[in-house]
Order: C-alpha cells, then sequence, then structure tokens
C-alpha cells in the first residue's frame, strides 16, 4: 500500500463568520417596500473617487426616492473587513446601507464581506465593486457562506474619473442599487 | 546505474500530474509529499506541527507549522530547509503590507527574502554570481515555498481572490543571500540589530526589480545620482512618498565605502537627492496630493504640495534599505521598489542545535 499524497491545503475549511454569533452569512436582511423615508448609510473605503460616488448615490435616494437622510462614514482600512463598532453604528443608526468602490484585489473583497456582514446583522446593503473584479467579489461572498451574493457594478475604471463622470456613474448605478435594495414587485 | 534503476519514473509522473489536477501547482511540476517526508521536515523544528505560523483575517485563513512543510517540500525544498521557510514566512507577516491586502493586490508584488549567516554556506545560498537566481535550489526552493503557502493555504489563487493586472516576473522567486564576505558594511540582520552570526532571514514585498548598470565613472556622486535618476521615476510613484532599497553590487559597494560613504551615508544621500521637481509631477498628472497621500493630476498647479519645487519621496532611512549581494565582476546593482515599508526586523532562523535542545 502506498503512502497517501498529502493535501497542502488544510482543507477547505468552514465558512468565514459573518454573524455576531460566529455563524456564517448568507440570509439576506428583510427588504423594504421602498426607500420613502430611509435613514441611508454610506460605508466610504477611502479608494480614489469613493467618497463622491457614494455621497452622489446618497444624494439622489434622497432627492428621487424619498430616502429621509444620509450618514457617511469612512473606513481606513480598504484591505479589511470594517469593524465591528463601525458596523453597529451603520446598523444602528442606518435602515439601508451603500458600501464601496470595491475598485482593488483585496477592497473588492471586502466591501462585499462588509455587504454581507451588514446582512447579517439585519441591514439590507448595496455593495458597489467595478465590473473588473467580479471574480475576487464572487470568491470572498462564497467564503463569507454567501455563495451567489448579488451587487451592483459600474464600468471600470473609477479612479481616473473626473467628478462630473464619478457622477454620471452614480446616476448609473442607481437603479441596481434601488433593485438591491427594495423588495422585488409582487414579492412577499 | 543500479541506483537511478531502481526508481520509476511513470509513477512519479502520475504523482505529479494528480497534484497538478489538486489546482496546488503554481504551474510548475511539484514535489508529492507522503508522511515520511513531511515528518522529516517537521523534525527539523521544535515548533508543533499545529502551531500557527501566519494568519490573513480577510480571508479567514491561518497558516500552521505542518501546513507550511508540505508547502516547502512540495516546492522542492530539502528538509533541512525548513527552519529558513518558517523564518522567511514569519519575517514577511512582519510586512504590513503582507498582513493586508498584498497578496491580493492588483500590483501582484513579490516577496524579497534576504538571508543572512552561516546558514548561507551550510545550505547552499547563493549570494555571489546571479543572486537573483535562477539555478540554486535553496534560493528557488524557499521562495516558492512562500507562494505556495499563499496558494494552497489562504487559498489566494491568480484572477480569484488574487487579481494581478499583470504580476511581475521573479514574484515567488526571489530570494538572495546577502554577499557578507565581499560587502564593505555590515550585513543587514546585524543593521538591524541581530548579533554577528546570527542566521537570520529578512523580507518585504516588491512591486519590482530594475537594475543599474554603471562601470562608467569612479565618481561616488555620479554613481549615486544614476541610482537617484532610477529610483525617482514617476511611473512608481503612485503615494506623496515611496520606499525603495539596493541591492549593491559588490563593485558598487566598495567604491562607496572606499569613498568614505557608510551605508547610512547611502541612505541619507538618496533620501536627499532623490524625489522630482513639481513640474515634473505635473506632467505626469502625480502633481497633486490627497488627503490619504495618493498622487492624482491637479487641476492647477502646486495644488497639495508645498511650493512649486523639489519635492522628495524617500522620508526615512526605513524607507531605503541596503544590502549587497551578486558577484564582483562587474558594476552591476538593483533597486528593488518596496510595496508597502520593510517592517526592519529581520527573523532568527531556528538551529538544528536549537531543534534538538527542544526535542531532547
Amino acid at each position: 500500500m502506498p503512502n497517501a499524497i498529502l493535501d497542502p491545503t488544510g482543507g477547505a475549511g468552514p465558512a468565514l463568520a459573518s454573524a455576531p454569533d460566529g455563524a456564517p452569512g448568507g440570509a439576506l436582511a428583510p427588504r423594504r417596500a421602498d426607500l420613502a423615508g430611509a435613514r441611508v448609510g454610506l460605508l466610504v473605503n477611502t479608494k480614489q473617487n469613493a467618497d463622491l460616488f457614494l455621497a452622489e448615490v446618497g444624494r439622489l435616494l434622497v432627492e428621487r426616492h424619498g430616502a429621509a437622510s444620509v450618514l457617511a462614514r469612512t473606513k481606513v482600512n480598504f484591505a479589511q473587513p470594517a469593524p465591528e463598532d463601525l458596523l453597529k453604528e451603520l446598523t444602528t443608526e442606518c435602515d439601508v446601507v451603500i458600501t464601496g468602490i470595491g475598485d482593488c484585489g483585496s477592497c473588492s473583497a471586502s466591501a462585499v464581506t462588509d455587504g454581507v456582514l451588514l446582512e447579517c446583522r439585519g441591514t439590507p446593503a448595496a455593495v458597489i465593486c467595478s465590473d473588473a473584479f467580479r471574480g475576487s467579489a464572487d470568491a470572498i461572498a462564497g467564503l463569507r457562506g454567501a455563495p451567489g451574493y448579488r451587487y451592483a457594478t459600474t464600468p471600470h475604471p473609477v479612479a481616473v474619473l473626473n467628478p462630473d463622470q464619478v457622477r454620471d456613474r452614480a446616476a448609473a448605478v442607481l437603479p441596481d442599487v434601488v433593485a438591491l435594495l427594495v423588495a422585488a414587485a409582487g414579492a412577499s | 546505474m543500479p541506483g537511478s534503476a531502481r526508481l520509476d519514473p511513470d509513477l512519479a509522473q502520475l504523482a505529479i500530474e494528480h497534484c497538478y489536477e489538486q489546482d496546488w501547482s503554481d504551474g510548475l511540476p511539484l514535489v508529492p509529499v507522503s508522511q515520511p517526508l513531511l515528518d522529516r521536515f517537521l523534525a527539523q523544528s521544535s515548533r508543533g506541527p499545529q502551531e500557527i505560523i501566519g494568519s490573513l483575517e480577510q480571508v479567514g485563513r491561518e497558516c500552521t507549522v505542518e501546513l507550511a512543510a508540505i508547502n516547502a517540500a512540495m516546492a522542492g525544498c530539502r528538509p533541512e530547509y525548513f527552519p529558513v521557510v518558517l523564518a522567511a514566512f514569519e519575517a514577511l507577516m512582519l510586512d504590513r503590507a503582507a498582513r493586508g491586502g498584498g497578496f491580493q493586490s492588483t500590483s501582484g508584488p513579490a516577496p524579497l527574502i534576504v538571508v543572512n549567516g552561516p546558514v548561507r554556506g551550510e545550505l547552499g545560498f547563493n549570494a555571489a554570481g546571479g543572486a537573483f537566481g535562477p539555478g540554486f535550489r535553496a534560493n528557488a526552493t524557499v521562495a516558492r515555498s512562500v507562494g505556495l503557502i499563499v496558494r494552497n493555504v489562504f487559498g489566494i489563487k491568480p484572477q480569484v481572490l488574487e487579481q494581478a493586472t499583470q504580476g511581475l516576473p521573479g514574484r515567488w522567486s526571489i530570494c538572495i543571500a546577502e554577499n557578507e564576505e565581499e560587502s564593505p558594511w555590515e550585513p543587514l540582520a546585524a543593521e538591524a540589530g541581530l548579533p554577528a552570526g546570527t542566521s537570520a532571514v529578512s523580507a518585504t514585498l516588491l512591486r519590482t526589480c530594475e537594475f543599474v548598470d554603471n562601470r562608467h565613472t569612479q565618481d561616488p556622486q555620479q554613481v549615486l545620482w544614476d541610482f537617484a535618476d532610477t529610483i525617482s521615476r514617476t511611473g512608481a510613484l503612485i503615494f506623496k512618498e515611496t520606499s525603495c532599497g539596493v541591492v549593491f553590487c559588490p563593485e558598487h559597494a566598495q567604491l562607496l565605502a572606499g569613498a568614505g560613504f557608510t551605508k547610512n551615508d547611502v541612505k541619507d544621500w538618496l533620501i536627499e537627492h532623490c524625489g522630482r521637481t513639481q513640474a515634473e509631477l505635473r506632467r505626469a498628472g502625480k502633481d497633486g496630493v490627497s488627503e490619504n497621500h495618493v498622487r492624482f493630476a491637479a487641476d492647477e498647479p502646486g495644488v497639495g504640495e508645498s511650493g512649486g519645487g523639489f519635492t522628495r519621496i524617500l522620508p526615512s532611512r526605513q524607507h531605503v534599505p541596503v544590502m549587497v549581494a551578486g558577484a564582483r565582476n562587474a558594476a552591476i546593482s538593483m533597486v528593488v521598489r518596496v510595496f508597502g515599508l520593510w517592517s526592519g526586523t529581520p527573523v532568527a532562523v531556528e538551529t538544528r542545535a536549537d531543534a534538538a535542545a527542544a526535542a531532547s
């Protein structure tokens, strides 16, 4: 009987903890019928143009969809998931949260992670990634126990856009963001 | 050939193909690892197989001594290299960028691993001709081990969680031994505070390496200006400041030392002279500096910078690691462009005596 060939990976491993109780993610937070009166949170990841992009999305949600307010917060380390105190503030103070821009290898993954973490804590999230980072975004959703987690994309690149172009991008992605945050028409 | 006649190449090929099919390979053939081989690796260290030597929070993975050993064996290491692999991995994980998003980055950075001390000679690490490789088993396989750990243990694979735009030649293959014997300066590990004669490994992530060929002058200022030009190129400048080291060949190092330059004198000279004028930065669309220190094309000249003059880019000696490697046959050195910031902390290599004492 020959020796077995050893596995160098340590196995696939359990899905990463996403919920506060250590459970993996996967369940979406309950959706509202619409965004009228909703308190919108922005989780800005410091990537170039992320602040303006998300601020414009927030502004348009107020102007066009009747959202009540916008609360912007910045996470310092774009490569890592948002810290627990920041998640707690956003889930306490906001009804829905927009995160992004997933515009690099590590920050696309961590933006999706933030979305899954927010959903587990009961707050609907809309993650915005550059469309060049779907591979990384989809992979981390699987690791976080939420395979197939849906997010919005904006065409690559984002960092080099001027302010008017960023506002145009925000307007373009707005319908997808709204669709991610509200219950589908006819759904119970 | 009584020895090789007993070996079965057909069985070996099947095992190698099995490893490819499991998606464990970096593209090159792997050594299939069995328990007896793993045991020989583990016997080289006093550390327990389940001891955790590094973790990456954002992907939820931890590397144990045993997993590191399997990957080192797969990479082609001899068992006695394993303490160097452990030190190299530990040294790399001291780099903040490696613990952050470095392995996932679009820039696809490569570890630079530097070996100091007697372990170089004992295990056959090349410090002289062709220091950046290829051709030497210890150098090549220690570097490859780190790449396989990132791929297999952390689960960061190209085009998935690893998003390198182009990557770079030499990723997972840059492990140099310092040429302490022909260096006029103290070795990197000693400079960082370890006792002389300690075997140790230092590591950081690199964006790339770029040669400086100056066999043209004996004037140390002219030589250093040639380095300053490569170090100061705008294409490499992403942030307000940068970090950039030099692996000097013995000839350049001896020329500078002969003119009275200590290592710190070289660093200070480069800190003083590396940089660009505001006009040059503006020409490349990198004259503005945002609140988070990222450069951008400013609308108006002078935005985000003090004055319009010369902007220095290397803020401190820690940002300019200096070491010596290569042959003394030409004045050709390597500028090594650091991705984040070298921790400045070498990790001592556990010796066989250490491991034996712990086992007894």
